[in-house]
């Protein structure tokens, strides 16, 4: 007879009246009133964790993890980007100055509107 | 929640700060900073070098770094023309690269000796030079 069989009949013994005496009663109330004494605490902390999980998800943090999370990184990522272009940018004047100003050609070669074009015509032709 | 809007805040602020600090000190490097090479080979601008803008130092300071890899001639060309670069306007220094990019994409066979070419279309009677391309 396991522990559940065992109580199962204890309980239809008691139910059905059977008599006992006041010792057994006594013993009986005090286990009952242990056993409830030692549930209740834990009982109680598990409310208050589950309760304060559901007050974390259904509260602030679930604004923090959908929203401002998202949104900084989000931002963190433009910044990065646009940083990361602004001296690819940099990079590319830079070599392009040093390769301009070392070249064939002077300056006003390339400043002159036409030239360009008119290079280009005559090397298709 | 303010907090963490804070968080974020200062999270953007110290990346666009720490991202370019490699560059923030070249950018503030006045003449008297500059490594005794680079002022030997930025001398031409000496006179502007403090009235520069902070990206034109990051740029000269870059030209710099690569000036040893060019040869004789292209070193000599560099600091010949670098005073008369940097009085240049921003617009006319973009118009300056563009014609450099439209000309380099002229294969070299096809364009020839590119001085010779530039001295025959000086030589042209005005009326026969295009109109400025688009």
């Amino acid at each position: 007879m396991n522990e559940a069989q065992f109580a199962h009949r204890v309980r239809q013994r008691l139910e059905a009246g059977a008599p006992l005496d006041a010792r057994v009663l006594a013993q009986l109330r005090a286990a009952r009133e242990q056993a409830l004494a030692r549930h209740r605490p834990e009982a109680a902390d598990e409310m208050a964790l589950a309760g304060g999980a559901l007050g974390r998800l259904g509260g602030v943090r679930p604004v923090l993890l959908r929203v401002v999370l998202p949104a900084a990184i989000l931002g963190i990522a433009f910044a990065a980007t646009y940083v990361w272009q602004k001296q690819q940018r940099a990079a590319e004047i830079e070599e392009l100055d040093a390769l301009l100003l070392s070249s064939d050609l002077p300056i006003d070669a390339y400043l002159d509107q036409g030239f360009a074009a008119w290079l280009k015509r005559r090397a298709s032709q | 929640m303010a907090q963490a809007a804070r968080l974020a805040i200062a999270l953007v602020a110290a990346l666009l700060l720490a991202a370019p600090a490699g560059a923030a000190r070249d950018q503030d490097r006045r003449w008297a900073q500059l490594s005794t090479e680079h002022q030997a080979i930025l001398a031409p601008l000496r006179a502007e070098w403090d009235r520069l803008e902070p990206a034109q130092r990051i740029k000269w300071i870059g030209v710099a770094k690569r000036y040893p890899k060019f040869t004789p001639i292209g070193q000599q060309r560099v600091q010949t023309r670098m005073k008369k670069w940097v009085k240049l306007t921003p617009e006319q220094r973009k118009q300056a690269r563009e014609n450099y990019r439209r000309i380099s994409k002229v294969p070299p066979e096809k364009r020839g000796d590119l001085r010779q070419q530039w001295d025959e279309y000086q030589s042209l009677p005005p009326r026969k030079k295009p109109a400025p391309a688009k």
